[in-house]
This record gives C-alpha cells, structure tokens and sequence, in this order.
C-alpha cells in the first residue's frame, strides 16, 4: 500500500505496471488524435464549437491547443510538443507521434520483464547515435532562393493544399529575403507583418513591400491617395484632452478656466504648426506630399489643420509599427517636434487607402529600401485567414531556421529510415540487455514513414521493406515519394526539412518518454478531490 | 466643434460580465428608435447620449451595427451559445437548423463547401469534428426568432447558466476574448490568486491581441474621456485588471472608473480549504486595492452582501420593497447593474457639460480614491405621491440602502454625488393654486429634481457636499431584468402603492423610479481597517506556498503598508 494512503485515506493512485499502462494509453491516444494528420496528404481538421466558432486547421500545434486535454499525462506530452513548436516552428505532430511510438515499443519488452531504468538508458544511447547520423546526412546549404523555396515548401506542404502551399512559399521567401541585409544571420521576425483582411470574393496572399496598416484618417478631406510622400512617424500627443487629466489645478472663476484651456489649446497648436512648417519647407514648390503617423491621439480640431495643409494623418498607430516603419521607410520616430529635420522623414512611393465595410486600411508601398515588409493575407472569413496566418508563420520560421543553421536535412522520412538501418547495425556493438532498447527506439523512429505511407494511401509494410531495402544499397538517403508510393531521393525532388526541427525532435521525444518510463507510481490527492 | 466624449468599457471576469450584461440591456431598454418614438414627454437635454458607449458599425452583410464599445474577458466555457467574434458579423455556424434565416450564421455545410473551394483544404482530406450544439435558452431562442413574448415567464433567476443566456444587447467581434484552457468550474474559481492574473495579462499573443483591440477602439474616438472598468476582485481577474489598467494609463492616460465586484457567495479555490480561501481572497483585495488606490482615478467596491469578511450566512442588504435569492447571479448581478447606469447617468446625457473626470474628482477630495455605493430602488414614492411630500415625509429614515460591502459613509460630512431618475417634473410639486400644504415647506422654491435633492441633502446631513443630478428616464424593468424581485406592494411604474394595496397579480413591475449616490466619506476609512484586521488571521506562509501563486512577501508586505497610508487619507474628520 502506498503511504500516502496513510496519510490521505482517499488519495487514488496507481503503482508500476498500472501507472505505466496508464502514461501509455495516454501517449497512445494522443498518438492517434494526431496521427491523420502527418504529412502533406494527412487529413485537414475542421472542427466546429458548441456555439458554432470555426477552426480549420491541419497544424498539430493549434489542434493541441484546441482540444481541453485533462489527462495529465497527455497534457505533458501536448506541452512537450508546444515547447517544440515555440523552439522551432514545427514538428509538433512528429513529437506527439514518436513520444507515442516510443513508449509503446518499449511496453512490449517492459511486459517482458526489462526493466524501465536499463530501457531509458537505451533510449539514452540510441539517441546519441541518432544524433550523430543527423549530423552526417545533414546537407549545408548556400543560403539562395532555391534552397529556401525548397524547404518552406516542404513546410507549407503539410500545412494547407499544395496549389496554395507553392503561392504562399513564394510570398515567405521573398519576404525574409527583403528584409535580410545579410544572408547570414536570422532575421528578426517581428519585422515580417501580418495584416489580415476579410473579404467576400478574393482569397490571396501577397507580400506588400512596405507596411500595412489597420487604420486610416479619420478626417473626410484628408487625401485618399499621395504618391511620392515624406513619412514622418511621431509619438507626440496632439489632442487637447490631457489638461483635464492631470487637474491639479483649481480654478475661481470661469474665467480662469476658459484662459487656462486657451493656454493648453494654444500649446497643441503650436505642435501642429511645426508639423505644418516642416511641410512647407520641404514639400512646397515640389511634387512632394507629406505624411504624418502618430503613436499617440490626434484629436478633430488639429486634423482638421492638417487637413487643410493636404497632410494625410494617422492616429494611434501600433507600437510596434512605429519600429516597422523606420525600417521600412526611413527616417526616426519623433518623440517631439523640437528641431524637426528633413533627414527625420522617412520615404514612400505611394501612400493610399482602402475601405473595407467598417475598416480602414494604409497602405505604404514603393518605399526605397525595405527592411521591414507586410505580409497581406485576403480570405473570404476569419477561419480561412487564421489557417493561412498560422501556416506562413511556421513557413517563416522553417526560413529563418534554415538561414540559422545553414544546412538541411532530407525529408520524405528518408533520415528516420537511414538512423533505423544505422541503429540495427549499433545494436549489435552493445553488450547486456539495453541493446533492447536500442532496438525498441530504431523501431520507433519507423512511425514517421509508416504513417506517411499510411496516410497518403500505401501500405505500411511494403512501404517500410522497400525504403529499408532500398536504403542499404544506396549511399544517398532515399525517402518515400508520396505521388507514386515507390522509394525516391528527397535531394532530387528537394524535400528538405530543418536540421533543429529533427534534432529537437530527437532531443525531445526521448528524454519525455524516458520521464513517462520511469514513473512508477500516479496518484492524485488534494483538497479538489476530497471535496468532491 | 463640440464632439461625442467616448467611454471605452471592460468587463473581466464572469460576474463583471454579468453585470455589465444587465447594464447593456439596459441601455439598449432606453434606446429609441426615430421620432416620436418612446417618451416624448422627456425633453432633448435628459435623454442619454447613446454614442458615449456605443459605436456605429458596418458588417459584412452591409448593414449598419451599433454596438457597445466594450472590451470584454472571460474564461472558457462561459460564452454558451455565443460565438466568440459576435452574432452579428458572421464567422460562425448557426448550429440550430431553425434558426438559420435569423441572424447571420451559416449553414454548416455551405461552410464546408466554402472552406474546400477556397483552396486552403482540398475536398477529400477536410475531416469534419464537430463538438454537440450548446443548448439555447428559451429567452434566446425567442429573441432569434424575433418572438419574445413580454409576458411570458421564462424563469431566468432559475435557468441562467451564464450571462449570454440573458444578454440582449448585442456585441462586436472585438469585444469577446476567452482566456485559452482556463474553463469555468462549477465549484471554485479558476484562476485563483492576482499574481496568477497578472501573469496572464504579460502573456504574449494574449496581451497583444487584447491590447490591440484596445488600441482600434480608441482609434475611432474623437474624444475619448475615460474607461468604465467593471472586474471580479475575488480571483486572479483582479490581477488582470491591474495590469490592464496599468497600460491604459501608460498608453492613454485618461480617467478611469473602476468597479471592483465581489462574488454575492463564498468563494473557494482550487487545493484550498475554507482558511486557506479566505486568506487568498483577503490577498487579492489588499493587492487590487493597493494598485488600485494608485492606478484608478475611483473606484466603488459593490457587492449586494453587506460584508465579505466572516460572513458565513451570507446576510445580504435588504432593499425595501425588493426580494432576491442572495446568491443568485442573474438577480445581485442585475441590482448592481441597476445601481451603475443610474450612478453614471450625470455624465452621459446629451449636451451635459459633466464628464467623467470631473465626476470622479468631485468625489474624491484629496486622494480619496475609494467610494462607496448607494441606492434606492424603487425610490419609494408613493403613487400620487409628489417627490415633495415623500422626502418631507421620509424624516431621518435614510433613503439609500449601501452596496460597498462593509462601507457605511454616515450623514455628515459626507461628499456625495447624487442621480435620481425616474421622476417626472410634473410629479415634483403641485401647481401653485392646488398646492395647499407644500407651499409651507421650504422645498417649494425648488424648480427641478436635482434642486430639492440637492436642498434636502443639505438640510439632511450635516456639513456635507452632494451635486445631484437627475432624469426622468425611469429604469426599465422589464425583461431581461429580474422583474420578480419586485414585491407586491407597488404598481407597475414603480410607485408605492397606499396603505396594503397589492398591485393585480401577473401585472408586472415596466419601470422604476431609482436613485444613486457615490458618496465619500472619513468613515469609509473603517472598511479599510476591516480589510486590514482580516490579515492578522491570514496565513502567509501557506499562502506563498500555495500552488501556481507567485506571490512574493515583499510584494504583499509594501501593498499592505501602502494601503495604510492610504488610509490615512480618510483619517481627518474635519476635513471634507
């Protein structure tokens, strides 16, 4: 009996065999929720709310976190797999397969009697060996247009339909390489923004080399359209409001108060005025137009002196977006109109707007040397819009990854069944028992192509004899080729996946599965349980 | 160029969401469509400016929406029926089949076939997982169909799960957001501690999509005055709207009216025991209050228990003429949201000069940033009554009943804020030539309801300051308000009935005459102490032990010091 039922007569809880059978049914279960998914022919889920919300998605990650998982077990393993998704970007399906896998292969030699420690200890070994034909199949990779259209393409694939997976690859790829000053390092994502726009009729995606915008001048004589227009982008309040906010003042009379508005009034003005002038010393007499992007409020009586002036001025701008347009168009962020420069103002070639129902929307295109660029996404409703959002982050993350580690690994299942032939030769150079579980974890690794095979129409087995095969004989990696189920080289028809995704994996699914192995006693008891 | 004066509203937490549902109702009870329409009795000048809460919009289907400006956040499972972005902007499937002409919801299988051609999945791989429809209450499904019959008994008060079930109003998809995986319980609160909520608020992808919101309804305003901020105090919400308001000061720096709401029962957390609850939610208060007596421009604690503190039996404020289940969500929930439309009415009627600024500063002299609440509902004026007699008549009874749990202001020296409603001019006083004894009271100079309130608050309590402002808008309370709180003993405009007199069974109660007041005073101090005096009970190791609660004792010991400073604001008796 275990002690804490001494202490707690009406603790649950579960010891050795049945705590283990418990942490893999569990791993199983999540095995199969996720298992159609795999692969570029997996199976795209829609699931529909009680109230009728819509998520379509074939990403593991956002099914993981749909779905209300109680287990504790399998809330382990969807975190496991959600750390991998924030690490790398992907591979969030593969880590919920493989932990699975793990664990139910090793249950096969545990029920023989091996036991779980000599079995981690394995698990252990086979990983470092796993590791080290990762690194000798890995391929450098130049950092050029082909390879990075190779693999956000093999990404993509798995994400949503090919046809939309090649357009999307396009907009993602263009949209690191503008903003990538050099080709070496990882670019800051954040530069990359992504502005959705709901649509009746039009469905496309396409890369704005500039910033988009959720919001548009709030003042009807503002123009709708300026070419060839200075920016300059501010965080200066020009709303008179804050007089009244910050009232430590007291007045006697009404008097007082209508001098003391006057005043405050006075000062705003004075701030436009300075825009105002900037403007006309650097746009009159030119066919320059001008600009004005602010952080901060601007209230109707200061647009409506801009507006007098043909300025095109925007209020509340995200914070983020103030970063995005210096680098998109030049120029600094203005936190006050003292000493206002022409080399504050930033450039673009045409600035306009567009009106969508009840939304706005600014476009700042044609600017000169964009280091920051917006990714417009356009889709007939919200569920559509969120899986292609969802679908070119993790495309934008394969890129960046990519760019980080300068090299690929081939995909199509071709690296698990090159470590599974390299694991069976390992084996035999262990001595005692753990050499099960190097087995056990070679085994495993199959799940990969297996499931590929299965979910694109194949048969399993047939699948695996062949690539095994195949694989001997061939010095290059061979992986499966999903159109016609027969063996092929990934390198030939570039299907490439990231280096991290497959080591993290590897990392990963091992040390979660050991975790889950060496648990030999669950229980539960606390103060939720006793109330009942 | 005068301008509308917005007000941008949030609501965290679910019995904030109840009230603030009750409160939209209302507004919306009060809108009148196109002239002639609605009172025509009530002059421009004391009807409510609509679009100080409301924004105009233009859905998808190209019809024009007018919706609260509302930010609002709840846990999973709370919304029911509602979908998360709104009934009205599409986006989701009606899964009732005869409620598919109403509305904007889809067919689930023209979905379908939208999502397969809009190429994100091709036709044979979409694998449909559908969760069972919520079930729709019986209001709601009236309501869809356009089919509410006013006098039917839909039994509210015992068949609301949540507060979509008796939400008329409608709201924008920007309004509703779900706190990902933290479901509602049954038994004890979710999140339980503020340090839990305020660790929610820095989340990521939480805060920037909630922030964002934030940011695109201020973007609309032209000149946005303040924020309405309405949060459950008892758990870890009160950490989300500290943080939450913490940013709006940073970002917009405008006046802030908070209303922290205690739960009308005994709260409990998760892996607690009764002691442990009550430490963790005399915690909480002590730090929403110290952020609060530092972040809000005022804020009013209400709850319609009469203190939070040991009571056990759940002895609840009594309100003359009214019946409610103490721990009952939809009716308490109801009461307060009666309590806060009345109290805001000063600053949002049409051509005021009020705002909510000056609102909040006039209540709160020197630094005086926690207020208590009162109200009377039903006013108690009797029918043929005028507003004269009943409080020539009312004597030293008081006619407010407090909602601040444990806030007693007294009668001197206070400093108040007055709104009545709900009386007509014509019921203020009687004509010179029928007057007859009201000549003779002092009131009779009195030209306007704010006027004799104003003069009987003044001669009533000593030494104190009260502005009063008043409406003839009665408070409608027909459904979805909890009409079956009202006794007997009044007729269906809200006007005590003489002697007996019962009103006819199954006539109902349309509309009450109410008033409210904020009021201030050095008594409140004594609240303060209450919650101070809770803390020698509180167990501090045990409770920075408690799970998933990152309080540090440094933290809790600087709130707890500076709320005494705090309190000793309220110190001086002389001072007003």
């Amino acid at each position: 009996m275990a002690s804490i039922s001494l202490l707690n007569p009406k603790a649950e809880f579960a010891r050795a065999a049945q705590a283990l059978a418990i942490n893999i049914s569990a791993a199983k279960g999540l095995q199969d929720v996720m298992r159609t998914n795999l692969g570029p022919k997996g199976t795209v889920k829609m699931l529909v709310s009680g109230a009728g919300d819509i998520k379509i998605t074939k990403d593991g990650n956002v099914l993981l976190h749909e779905m209300q998982i109680q287990h504790p077990t399998a809330s382990m393993i969807a975190r496991a797999s959600t750390a991998q998704d924030d690490a790398t970007g992907d591979g969030t399906t593969t880590t919920v397969m493989l932990i699975g896998e793990l664990l139910k292969q090793a249950d096969i030699y545990l029920s023989e009697g091996l036991h779980p420690r000599i079995m981690t200890e394995g698990f252990e070994k086979a990983r470092d060996k796993a590791l080290e034909v990762l690194d000798k199949v890995k391929v450098p990779v130049e950092i050029n247009k082909k390879n990075l259209v190779e693999i956000a393409n093999t990404s993509l694939k798995t994400k949503v339909h090919p046809a939309l997976a090649d357009l999307l690859t396009d907009v993602c790829v263009d949209a690191v390489l503008t903003i990538a000053s050099d080709k070496t390092k990882p670019v800051d994502l954040h530069m990359v923004e992504l502005m959705e726009m709901q649509h009746k009729t039009d469905t496309d995606t396409q890369l704005v080399r500039g910033l988009v915008m959720d919001h548009g001048a709030r003042h009807p004589d503002m123009p709708k359209r300026l070419e060839n227009a200075y920016i300059l982008t501010a965080n200066v309040s020009l709303e008179y409001e804050k007089a009244e906010v910050n009232s430590g003042f007291f007045y006697k009379t009404a008097e007082e108060r209508e001098a003391f508005v006057r005043a405050e009034r006075e000062f705003i003005d004075q701030r436009v005025k300075k825009v105002i002038e900037l403007k006309r010393s650097v746009c009159d007499g030119t066919d320059k137009t001008f600009v004005l992007i602010n952080q901060k409020g601007i209230d109707p009586i200061s647009l409506d002196a801009l507006a007098k002036e043909g300025i095109l001025a925007l209020r509340r701008a995200k914070r983020r977006n103030m970063e995005r347009l210096a680098l998109a168009c030049g120029g600094t962020a203005m936190n006050s109109f003292d000493d206002l420069q022409e080399e504050n103002l930033g450039y673009a070639g045409v600035v306009y707007e567009h009106v969508l129902g009840e939304n706005k929307y600014t476009f700042v295109e044609d600017c000169k040397n964009p280091l920051s660029v917006t990714i417009l996404i356009k889709g007939p409703n919200k569920h559509t819009i969120t899986q292609i959002k969802d679908a070119i982050r993790d495309g934008l993350r394969a890129i960046n990854n990519t760019i980080a580690d300068k090299a690929l690994v081939p995909g199509a299942g071709s690296f698990e069944v090159r470590a599974y032939n390299e694991l069976v030769a390992f084996k035999d150079t262990i001595k005692g028992k753990s050499r099960l579980a190097v087995q056990a974890f070679a085994d495993a690794l199959l799940v990969i192509p297996k499931t590929l095979a299965v979910n694109s129409g194949y048969d399993a087995q047939d699948t695996i004899v062949k690539l095994t095969v195949e694989d001997r004989l061939n010095p290059d990696l061979v992986g499966l080729d999903l159109a016609t189920g027969e063996p092929m080289k990934p390198v030939d028809l570039g299907v490439y996946d990231n280096y991290i995704v497959k080591k993290q994996i590897l990392n990963s699914c091992s040390i979660i599965a050991s975790n889950l192995l060496l648990v030999d006693e669950v229980m539960r008891a606390g103060m939720t349980s006793l109330k009942g | 160029m005068a301008h509308t004066r917005e007000i941008l509203s949030l609501q965290l937490g679910t019995y904030a969401n109840y009230v603030g549902a009750h409160f939209w109702n209302q507004q919306e009870a009060n809108f009148c469509y196109g002239d002639g329409d609605g009172d025509d009795q009530v002059a421009e000048e004391h009807l409510l400016h609509n679009d100080i809460l409301y924004r105009e919009g233009l859905n998808s289907h190209n019809r024009t929406t007018y919706t609260p400006r509302l930010v609002s956040v709840d846990l999973a499972g709370t919304l029911a029926h509602l979908p998360l972005g709104g009934e009205l902007y599409g986006n989701f499937v009606q899964r009732d089949e005869e409620l598919l002409p109403f509305g904007t919801g889809e067919d689930l299988n023209k979905t379908r076939q939208r999502v397969e051609e809009s190429g994100v999945a091709p036709t044979s791989q979409l694998e449909l997982q559908e969760e069972p429809p919520t079930q729709l209450s019986e209001y709601q499904r009236d309501l869809m169909k356009n089919s509410v019959v006013p006098d039917k008994d839909y039994q509210l008060a015992e068949t609301v799960r949540s507060w979509p079930d008796f939400l008329y109003a409608r709201y924008h998809p920007r309004s509703l957001n779900v706190l990902p995986g933290l479901a509602r319980s049954p038994v004890h609160q979710t999140i339980s501690t503020y340090s839990a909520g305020a660790a929610l608020w820095e989340e990521a992808s939480f805060n920037e999509e909630l922030t964002d919101r934030i940011r695109l309804y201020i973007e609309e305003c032209d000149g946005l005055q303040g924020f309405h901020l309405l949060f459950d105090i008892d758990d870890g919400f009160g950490g989300l709207a500290g943080k939450c308001l913490e940013h709006l000061n940073d970002e917009y720096g405008r006046a802030s009216f908070v209303v922290p709401l205690h739960y009308p029962r005994a709260t409990s957390y998760p892996q607690a025991d009764s002691r442990l609850s009550h430490s963790i939610r005399v915690a909480n208060t002590i730090l929403s209050y110290h952020n609060l007596s530092e972040q809000a421009t005022m804020f009013t604690p209400l709850s319609t228990l009469e203190t939070i503190w040991r009571n056990t039996n759940l002895k609840s404020r009594t309100l003359s003429g009214l019946q409610w289940q103490p721990d009952n969500l939809y009716q308490t929930s109801g009461l307060l949201a009666a309590f806060l439309d009345t109290a805001t009415l000063g600053y949002r009627l049409r051509n005021t000069p009020e705002s909510l600024m000056r609102f909040c500063d006039r209540v709160t002299p020197s630094g005086r940033k926690m207020t208590a609440a009162g109200l009377a509902l039903p006013l108690g004026v009797g029918e043929g009554q005028d507003l004269i007699e009943f409080l020539d008549q009312s004597g030293d009874h008081a006619l407010l009943t407090q909602l601040s749990p444990g806030c007693e202001p007294g009668t001197s020296y206070v400093v108040q804020s007055v709104t009545a409603r709900g009386i007509p001019l014509e019921r203020l006083k009687r004509p010179r030539e029928k007057a007859g004894d009201q000549m003779r009271m002092a009131a009779y100079g009195c030209d306007s309801v704010s006027q004799m309130l104003q003069l009987y608050y003044q001669c009533s309590y000593h030494g104190s300051v009260t502005n009063a402002a008043s409406t003839p808008l009665p408070l409608k309370s027909q459904l979805p308000f909890p009409y079956e709180i009202f006794g007997a003993g009044m007729n269906s405009s809200g006007f005590r009935l003489p002697g007996e007199a019962e009103r006819e069974p199954g006539l109902r109660v349309d509309s009450v005459p109410a008033l409210a007041a904020i009021q201030n005073s050095t008594q409140l101090g004594e609240h303060l102490d209450n919650l101070h005096a809770q803390t020698h009970r509180i167990q501090l190791a045990k409770l920075l032990a408690y799970n998933n609660c990152s309080l540090e004792r440094d933290e809790y010991e600087t709130a707890l010091d500076q709320l005494l400073e705090f309190r000793d604001l309220y110190a001086d008796s002389q001072y007003l």
